[in-house]
């Protein structure tokens, strides 16, 4: 599991590549704490390279939605692959967590 | 080295040398780094160190009356293995080192004192000791983590079923393979009125101690909702607002509740974001129940969950079962999947529940070979059975 960040049109795009379970959970939630230091109003989590997310992941995910909603800061999910997509319809999380198709979409979606 | 003082036993018959030893680590004194306590032989060494339990260490020479420095040493070994020793001997004394090193002693430094020498000696022990306490303290963490692991998953085996009320218009079996590190998996039967049963299977985000703990309040805060609702939609409502109250570590569990109806053959769900059960037919096809679309549960407050109804023919399975099963890794790092899974409920003797689950298991064992488990696995079977 790897993250990285990159500032795009004003907007904080944190990649995650590889897989994310009970493991790496943790370092997960480190790794997206520390990339939010960076600031930004709008945070886009770039799904494209992630392979699996369990529960533990899924469970990162939510405490860091909680966290930029009380922060006011807007936020979306783009480009998962079709089993991770899965695993949010699955767990219901893509009423929680708003889901676009590519990159671009989530940039237009934030305005 | 973290703590300061250190408390330092010195052991000689020479009166002289407590005053030089004074004089000499004056500064290590003062500045808090040692304090020093002095005794003539082995015999008052053993009572010091019985009266104060804090001596770090000893310093102790070879040759004294009473009790000498090796036997000392032996003493010192039964009273509190976790002391460590320096001995001073006389220069070229080789077979009294050797002894003193066979006796667990720490270091020597040889006769006359030099005392940069034992001051680095000194702090050389110190250091190793620090090292060594540090270790026992992670090992006694270790320890006691493992208790608790171990209080958390005998907890959830201690909540499963273990008998099933097989009744003629049913036959249900469940069981869990828990994983090593403690997940969350649970699955319930609840008999409800008019012959009807309960049925549910969970997921707990997360492992651990917190995780069992969660999972305890879902099961019984499912039971609770279960016998008092008509509906498995609103029961899961139910548990839902009651679970998101004071969820600050934002665990959720995924939930499929359902009630069965022995008399139609019904099965009336909802599913609070777990994965699809499926049902073995009489014809040997599977299919999967449609999802209803709902959210874990313990994830937000006030949702609103769908309810469908599906009717088990004659000779019907249904089985229940958590992402353990379909997501069993191989050594190659494959998951077992789906269709695997439908292969292995094809490829059972017969429909019942128990041979079902046996089946799903033993099918599981096969596929991951000697990859490590890392998620508990569990299955819960409804069979109706052909009249």
């Amino acid at each position: 599991m790897q993250v990285t960040t990159e500032n795009k049109n004003g907007s904080l795009v944190i990649v995650t590549e590889g897989r994310v379970d009970g493991s790496n959970a943790p370092e997960f939630q480190e790794a997206l704490k520390e990339a939010i230091q960076e600031g930004g109003q709008k945070v886009i989590l770039d799904f494209e390279h992630l392979s699996y997310i369990s529960s533990a992941g899924l469970r990162v995910i939510l405490m860091f939605a909680k966290q930029l909603r009380r922060e006011n800061i807007s936020f979306a999910a783009c480009s998962l692959i079709a089993s991770v997509k899965d695993i949010f319809a699955i767990s219901g999380f893509d009423k929680i967590i708003p889901i676009h198709e590519s990159q671009k979409e989530a940039m237009a979606a934030l305005g | 080295m973290s703590k300061n003082p250190y408390k330092i036993l010195v052991v000689d018959d020479e009166p002289d040398l407590q005053p030089l030893m004074l004089q000499r680590m004056r500064r290590s004194i003062r500045a808090g780094k040692y304090v020093f306590v002095f005794a003539g032989n082995g015999v008052e060494a053993l009572e010091r160190l019985r009266e104060q339990e804090d001596i770090d260490m000893v310093v102790s020479d070879i040759n004294m009356p009473q009790m000498d420095g090796l036997t000392l040493l032996d003493q010192i070994a039964q009273l509190d293995p976790n002391i460590r020793s320096v001995i001073i001997s006389a220069y070229g004394d080789m077979k009294n080192i050797r002894t003193a090193m066979n006796r667990g002693a720490f270091d020597f430094i040889t006769k006359p004192v030099d005392f940069d020498d034992l001051r680095i000696t000194i702090d050389r022990t110190l250091e190793h000791m620090a090292r060594w306490r540090e270790a026992l303290a992670s090992r006694d963490k270790l320890v006691s983590l493992q208790n608790e692991l171990d209080i958390a998953r005998k907890m959830q085996r201690a909540i499963l079923p273990t008998e099933f009320p097989n009744k003629p218009g049913h036959r249900i079996f469940g069981d869990m393979e828990p994983a090593r590190n403690v997940g969350g998996d649970f699955f319930d039967v609840i008999p409800l009125g008019r012959g009807r049963v309960g049925l549910a299977i969970a997921d707990v985000s997360d492992k651990g101690v917190p995780a069992a703990l969660f999972m305890m309040s879902s099961r019984t805060l499912l039971k609770g909702a279960a016998i008092g609702s008509t509906a498995p939609a609103d029961a899961l409502r139910e548990v839902n607002n009651m679970l998101c109250e004071k969820n600050d570590s934002m665990m959720f569990v995924t939930l499929l509740y359902g009630i069965y109806d022995p008399e139609s053959g019904e099965f009336t769900y909802a599913n609070a974001g777990h994965n699809s059960p499926v049902v073995l037919h009489s014809d040997k096809s599977c299919s999967m129940l449609p999802l209803t679309g709902g959210v874990a549960i313990g994830v937000m407050p006030d949702l609103e969950y769908e309810q469908k109804t599906i009717t088990l023919a004659p000779g019907d399975t249904l089985t229940l079962y958590t992402d353990g099963v379909t997501e069993a890794m191989n050594e190659d790092k494959e998951e077992l999947g789906e269709e695997r899974l439908f292969d292995m409920l094809k490829g059972a003797s017969s429909g019942e529940p128990e041979v079902i689950t046996r089946a799903i298991f033993d099918g599981i064992k096969a596929f991951v070979g000697d990859a490590p488990q890392s998620d508990d696995i569990t299955c819960l079977a409804i069979h109706r059975p052909e009249n």
